[in-house]
Formats: C-alpha cells, structure tokens, sequence
C-alpha cells in the first residue's frame, strides 16, 4: 500500500512547517567549512595551467623556469603522471563522472582550459606565480568547431532517446492549424558561487585516500575515483559537508580531482587545488547550446493533434552527454500524435553536464513559445489553450498521475497576477514610455525516487543523531532531515543533530534532480522507526523504564516513550539501563507504485516586463507563480528554490551566454563580469504559491522535490510577454539588448 | 638590471611585516608581498568565512570592511591594510550574540548555499550604516547589486536587510541594559 494518509504525516507538526535552517548559524558565522578554505597539516597548493587553444597539440612545455621558482614542489603533466584506469562511467553502478578522460591523458588538446599541467608548490602565491611561469606551445590545427549555433552540421542522432506515438508526421500534414518554428538557446555556465574544489591526502603509508571535494555527490565520486585509482572502496572516503552550490556541474568527478590525488601522491602531502573561476568555466560544465525545431497541429478549437520535437545539443570530443530535451514533451500535453528526437553534436568545447532542469528547461522553452505562437494563431487565451490540451493522465505511459493541479495552478496564479486585464492586442498596454508585456507559461519537472539508507541514534544525554550519505547543496536537507526525526519522536529540532555528506555514513544519494528530499526522508523515517522499536525494547526489559509492558504498547511522544499514563524520555529510558544509545538503520527505495502511477510536479508562471521602446530595455517587473510540488517539508527553503529558480530563469531569458570565439572556439567570457548573471537590481518583484496537496502516492512525507521545477517556464513566460508587447517573435536566447535593437 | 627570474625569486621568497587590527584584535603577521587580503584569511590566518567566488571583484562573495568601508578584499594586497582596521565576517556577532543582519539573514531564509552570504552580511552591514544610501528597497537593490547571489536568494536578502535596519533603529533608542536595571 502506498497511499498513506493514515500515515504518521497525514496531520504533521513539524514536518510542513516553517523551519529555520539547522545549518544557519554556522553559514552566517563564517564556521561552515566549505571545501576551498580547508587546511590539512603539511598541505601544498595545486593550481593548474590551461590551455589557450581549443583545437590542436601541445608540442612542448617549457618548465625550467617555473620549476626554478620559490617554494615550487613539483609540476604534473603528460609524461609527468600516474598510469590510471578511466572510470567505467555508469549510472546504475554510481560511478559515472563528467569527464572520462583521465587528466593529462594524451597531447591532443580538444578544448580550451583543458589542463595541460598543474604546479604544486608550497604557497597558493607560489603556485599561482610558477603556473603563470609555465609556457606551453601548440600547434593549433584548423577546423575547431565553434558551436552547434555556428554550424548548420546536423548532429548524430541518438536513437535511445527519442519516443514516438500514434503518427505524428501525418497527422501535422493534416492539421487545420500548424506551427513549425525553430528555436536556439546558447550555452550556459552554471556560475554556482563556490569553483570546483579538491583537498586531497593520502593516509596509512598510501593505502588509503581521503578526499574533500565540493560535490553533490560523495558516493559517485568514491565508486569512480576506486576505479580509476584501482583500490578498494572501502580505502577511499569522500567528505563534503558544506557546498557553495552546483546546479548539477558538481554531480559527478571533474578531471582536477584526479590529477589533484596524483599530486598528493607524487608530493606525498595533501594538495589543495580551488579552481580558478577562468578554468571552473572553461572546463567545469555548461550547459550546452541547444537549436530544436517544434511542430505543433491542432484543430480550430485548440485541440493538439500533432507534437513533434526534434532537438540538437553540443557536447564535447572527450565525453559524450545527451541533454534531452524533449524528455517532457511527450508527457505535457494529451495529444495522441507525438514524437521526440535527439542529435548530439560534438564541438570544441569543455564537456557539458546537467545544469538546473537538464534538458527540459531547454525543450520547455520551445514547446511553451511554440504554444505561444499556437495561441496567437488560433486568436486563442494562452492560459485557455493549455487548460483545453491538459493531459488528465499521463499520456506517454498511460498511467494516472499521482497528483496533479495543474489547473488550480494556472487559475489561481493568473487571479494573483490579474491575466483578466490582459488586453490580447499587441503593444496595447502602457505606463507612460513604457510598453508593458504579459505572458505566461507552464512548468514541470519530474518526480524522481532512489533507493537509499539512513541511520539514526538516540542518546543519553537526551540528543538524537541522524546520519546519511546525501549532501545539503543549500536546498535545506539538513534541516528536512531533523524535521523528520522531530517529527517521529517529537524531540525538540535543537536536540538533534544531523550528519552529511561523508562516504563514512550510510549510502545516500545524489543531490540532483528535485530527488534528495523524496529519496532521504522515507529512509530516514525507517530509521528512526528502527530505534524507537530498539529504545522499546530497552524499555520493556528486565530493569527498562516500562519493565514488563509490551512493546507495542509504547509510542514515542515528546522526545521519550509513553504507554498511554506515564512519559519517560528517551535519556531516562537509556539511562535507567545503563546504555549510552540505541541505533535504528533504515533503508527506503521507489517500489510497485512507479508502475502504477506517473509521479511530475507542474506549475504557471506569469511575467510582466517592460520594455523601454526608446533604449531598447526590456526589464522583468513582476513574477507570479503557481506550483505544485506535492508537499512543502520547509516551506520557506522550498519557495526560495522556487523563487531562485525563477531568478536563474530570467537570466536564461535575457542575459546568459557564454560567447565562444568564432574564429578558434576560445570562451571569450569566461569570467563573471563579461558572463553577465542576474543581481540583486535585476530582480523582479516575485509572488510565489506553493500549493499543499501531500503526494503520498511518491512517498509517506508526501514531497516531491522543488530544485528544478521552478527554473522551467520561466525563460517561455518572458519571450511570450515580449511579444505581446512588440508583436516580435523572439525564438533565441538569451533576447539581449543587442537582439531587440536589431529588430526594432 | 635584473633578469625577470632574479626579480621574481626575490619578491616571492620575501615576507613583509603586516600589522593590522583584525575583528578588533590587534595583529602582526609575515606575509608574501603578492600575498591578496582574501588569500591570506583563509590560507594564512585560516578564517574561511571570507569566501572566492571569482578573485577578480566581480562577485562580491570576498567583501569584508576595511575602516568601515565595504570592500573586495580579492582586489587587495595584504599589505596595504598596514595600520587599518579588517572587519570579517567572523567579526560581525559580538559577545556570541549574532548580529541584528546575521540574525534577520537566518529568520527571512536570505540564503540557499551561504557561499556568497558573508559577502552579503558585510556589505548590507556597511550600507546599513551608509548615509549616502537611501533606505528604499530600489536603493538597497541597487547598492547590494556587488554581490551576486547566484541561488537567487535577492528577495529574502532585500527582506533580512530591511528588517535588520528596524532592528538596528530599535537597539539604536533602546534603554542600555545596565540602564535598567
């Protein structure tokens, strides 16, 4: 059975409920240990040379000077480096990585900043001053590929990912109205704030690694590193306890990892490597450029009859990544004709990865223009055209949703927003020199589930424990995870201490895909069941605080155990036994109810911008949305993730581009002024609803995770209020200032 | 003259005397005459709190108060903070008290990672006190655009200075403690 209102989370009291982050204070004191300010006794300084081609060989390295200079230890490069398997890369198995080629590996040079040494010297001032000693000399070849936006290359189709149904090509032939657009997104950086980071040692004469590195998951990066190094797991531990963020560039090893072990190997003390912010560009992830053509038929009345969605994304010449972005797309909308395509283009370039929303921010912004553009031509309601095409169940399995309300989303956030005033005719709304633009979009991610294992304790001295092997990016899962405990045992939160982000503790999952919350808290849950039923054992026993009473009888109650007349807490229970705590494991993964139902949150956004016609600005005023992420475990964390995603969305819409170089496929903006983010000045006044409708189908605490949803729709919502207040159809992102001079 | 590796070997194996009062507390230190004001708080004196986003002041993730006054400390040689007052953000609560900006920072929820928070706390702590800078949200939103906040936290870090500025107007007429009695 998985419908579980008569669960112990039908009616929370903690769970649900405003939570101040456990973690706060020591973030807002500075005593939160992010990986880049660690010190190790005895530690050296990495830091590494990148190339400045993009295409090309490295014909030799000039190192005398720089090995000449003070405090400098050693210098690695190919040649100079340890013979090392690659990791095998795979999903099921936890040890997939973003890049697969090992450091150093060959001379080839395949993008620019990929690294070509790395100093390793006493002092980071040392380092950083003998690494810009280091002279390398190419010979840079013809023929980089700049871009898959700056070639009409068709890329290599990827038959696994696309999906078909019904038949899509005819039934567009015979649409009474068509859309066939083609839409472009430029390369992203992922831009978290914390670069890539490593701290690596080598303890016990060698046998054993020890690795500190800033990642959303310590698991997969000790099944890869166990690989490639060629030791045994259980001699590798990966440590991250705070992370500056990721956006997915830290879910799986970069090659500065590797070659940040290998020199504390070949030194034979800890090394430090922290990305400079250049490199952490060039070669720590993007999202790569996407062109996706989209076809839509329908009817008169608005009614879909045919989807088709033929996507192209880059990747690089040394990994292989799909960012699928049609993977939503057959699920969006009811429509019994719909097909999905992939290409993957190889380009010059660092290796993409997942970024917020991989794939389907990118395919949600095509279909939700395209709708757009459906809606203008059927002089239909954009809000009634999707509300005319909802998708009842899911139409790609078959299945039932879970839970969906969607349409409580798009009416309520329009009410908010005042869609009703939204005069349809193009330019038709203004506020003095300002042309005002409404437009709107739906959101949806997926509602995803790993198996994982969790242990808790209870102590003494009258505090609890909890341990798994997840991370808290900043999205709050400390905090969920002693909700949770609270909640069970009714402990007060400032007694329950929570641990994360160490291979040490039971395997957890990947902080990645809106899943950390569905997976962690189920298993967490388990455990602390677990100890209960152990602390009840206790209590019941020869010499226990319930001597002779059942078991079953007991249940916890405000941090202790009570039979109904008299409480005992915990502390007394253990002491009265003479035992310092009690254990509880617990272990939870997805079951039979993912072939019952289809599990995906859904949302609205709505947009006002402004466009000022004189200068060409265009500005995000307002932002409201509505979302349904089943239930909210810490609704202030989750509507920030709602509110930051919207934040990073904006800038997808109208600012973000890393710019490569059309003449040799160099990043030319690989820094944070010339990548030009959102700040605090561009932020949109924003009203974010989370509506509360607990999904126990996905899991007992009823959430379905909130990282990406709100980052979708956002980009679709502004390109749809520009046209409405322009009549110009912009298909590429980021619509800059530059695009909107050019078209005015 | 000398060649350009002389010269290097020479100004890298070199350490200047740096004497400064750090979070109040007078300090002498050696430190490398290249030796960045960032880099030698978190590598030096081990206060990490003091966070890199990008080294090139570009991010604000670095900013710390040097007499007073909000700065990149990534855009700073060590050395000339000789004689100043650096205020971190390890300096910002006083007698284990959080301060009114720490404290409004974790009740509005005005960070996700809390990488580039300190940076944050210490400008909003500077501007708080800034008279040139209106007390409006737009001009908070505008002098607070230093620093990036890539999780997108903008609205509760506008909200948590906001409320902290009250907080400070209010401890600012409050009955000193000793006072009351």
């Amino acid at each position: 059975m998985n419908d579980l209102t008569q669960s112990a989370f039908a009616k929370p009291r903690v769970v649900g409920q405003r939570t101040p982050r456990i973690d706060g204070e020591y973030k807002l004191t500075g005593r939160a240990g992010y990986t880049g300010e660690l010190l190790a006794e005895g530690m050296r300084y990495g830091y590494p040379v990148p190339a400045t081609i993009a295409n090309g060989v490295l014909e030799s390295l000039e190192l005398d000077d720089a090995l000449a200079m003070p405090g400098v230890v050693d210098i690695l490069h190919h040649g100079h480096f340890e013979s090392l398997h690659r990791s095998p890369n795979s999903m099921a198995h936890g040890d997939m990585v973003s890049e697969v080629r090992l450091p150093f590996e060959d001379e080839r040079i395949y993008y620019h900043g990929q690294y070509v040494a790395l100093v390793v010297a006493e002092t980071f001032e040392q380092a950083r001053a003998a690494a810009q000693r280091v002279v390398a000399r190419y010979r840079e070849d013809d023929g980089a590929v700049v871009g898959l936006l700056h070639t009409d290359t068709q890329g290599e189709l990827q038959e696994s990912a696309g999906t078909s149904r019904g038949d899509p090509e005819a039934a567009f032939g015979g649409a009474e109205v068509k859309i066939d657009s083609t839409y472009q997104i430029a390369a992203e950086s992922h831009l978290q704030m914390e670069m890539h980071a490593t701290l690596a040692e080598w303890r016990d004469d060698g046998k054993r690694l020890v690795v500190h590195e800033s990642t959303q998951g310590v698991f997969f990066q000790r099944n890869a590193m166990a690989r490639i190094f060629g030791i045994a797991q259980e001699n590798l531990e990966v440590i991250s306890h705070y992370i500056g963020s990721g956006f997915g560039n830290k879910l799986f090893m970069w090659p500065h990892a590797v070659a940040t072990a290998v020199a504390a190997r070949m030194v034979g003390r800890p090394v430090k490597v922290v990305l400079p912010r250049q490199q952490d560009m060039t070669g720590g992830g993007n999202r790569p450029a996407s062109r996706q053509r989209v076809r839509l038929g329908a009817d008169r009345s608005g009614k879909l009859t045919s989807v088709i969605h033929d996507s192209t994304t880059e990747t690089s010449w040394v990994h292989q990544y799909v960012d699928a972005c049609g993977s939503a797309t057959p699920s969006f909308y009811a429509c019994d004709n719909v097909s999905t395509s992939q290409r993957v283009l190889e380009v010059n370039h660092g290796t993409p990865c997942p970024m917020r929303a991989p794939g389907e921010v990118s395919g949600i912004f095509a279909l939700e223009t395209a709708m757009d553009e459906l809606a203008v031509e059927l002089g239909m309601d954009p809000v009634a055209l999707r509300q005319k095409n909802n998708a009842e169940q899911d139409p790609a399995s078959g299945l039932p949703w879970s839970s969906k309300h969607l349409d409580e989303c798009l009416t309520s956030a329009a009410r908010r927003f005042g869609w009703d005033k939204r005069d349809p005719a193009i330019g038709s709304m203004r506020d003095g020199d300002e042309i005002i633009g409404y437009g709107m979009a739906s959101c949806t991610w997926s509602a995803g589930r790993q198996p994982c294992e969790a242990r808790v304790e209870l102590r003494a001295d009258g505090s609890l424990f909890a341990a798994c092997g997840t991370q808290d990016i900043g999205t709050g899962t400390y905090t969920i995870v002693a909700q949770a405990v609270a909640e069970l045992t009714g402990t007060d939160l400032s007694r329950i201490e929570v641990k994360l982000g160490e291979t040490s503790l039971p395997a957890g999952p990947l902080s990645g895909g809106s899943m950390a919350t569905a997976t962690v808290l189920p298993a967490v849950a388990a455990a602390v069941r677990d100890a209960l039923d152990a602390i009840k054992e206790v209590a019941v026993g020869s010499g226990g605080a319930f001597e002779g009473s059942d078991a079953d009888s007991l249940s916890a109650e405000a941090g202790g155990l009570t039979d109904g007349k008299r409480r005992v807490s915990f502390a007394e229970i253990l002491e009265t036994s003479k035992l310092s705590s009690v254990n509880g494991k617990g272990s939870a993964a997805p079951g039979d109810e993912r072939s019952e139902y289809s599990f995906r949150s859904f949302g609205a956004h709505f947009v006002e911008i402004r466009i000022d016609p004189e200068i060409s600005r265009v500005r995000v005023a307002r932002v409201v949305s509505t979302i349904d992420i089943g239930r909210a475990i810490n609704p202030p964390t989750a509507r920030n993730q709602v509110e930051g995603g919207i934040v990073m969305g904006l800038g997808m819409g109208l600012l973000e581009k890393l710019d490569y170089d059309p003449r040799d496929a160099r990043l030319i903006n690989a820094n944070v002024a010339d990548y030009i983010v959102p700040t605090h000045a561009d932020a949109p006044e924003i009203d974010v609803e989370l509506l509360d409708y607990p999904d126990f189908k996905h899991n007992e605490f009823g959430g379905r995770g909130v990282g990406e949803i709100g980052l979708t729709g956002v980009a679709p919502a502004i390109a749809n209020a520009i046209y409405h207040a322009t009549g110009k159809r912009y298909r590429d992102l980021p619509i800059t200032i530059e695009a909107l001079l050019a078209s005015s | 003259m000398m060649d350009d590796s002389v010269h290097s070997r020479t100004a890298f194996s070199e350490t200047l005397s740096l004497n400064l009062t750090l979070n109040g507390e007078p300090l002498t230190l050696q430190v490398a005459p290249n030796a960045v004001l960032l880099d030698v708080l978190r590598e030096q004196l081990g206060l990490g709190g003091t966070k890199k986003g990008c080294d090139h002041g570009q991010c604000g993730a670095c900013t710390v108060q040097v007499d007073g006054q909000a700065m990149n400390s990534c855009l700073r040689l060590a050395v000339m903070c000789e004689g100043q007052h650096v205020t971190t953000v390890e300096g910002l609560a006083r007698d284990g008290e959080l301060h009114p900006v720490q404290q409004s920072f974790l009740e509005c929820d005005a960070f996700q990672c809390g990488y580039c928070t300190p940076g944050q706390m210490m400008s909003a702590s500077a501007l708080l006190e800034d008279d040139r800078i209106g007390t409006d949200d737009a001009s908070v939103k505008e002098a607070m655009s230093g620093n990036i906040c890539r999780c997108g936290a903008y609205k509760n870090i506008l909200e948590a200075i906001q409320q902290a500025r009250v907080q400070l107007a209010h401890d600012a007429t409050a009955p000193r403690k000793e006072g009351v009695a």
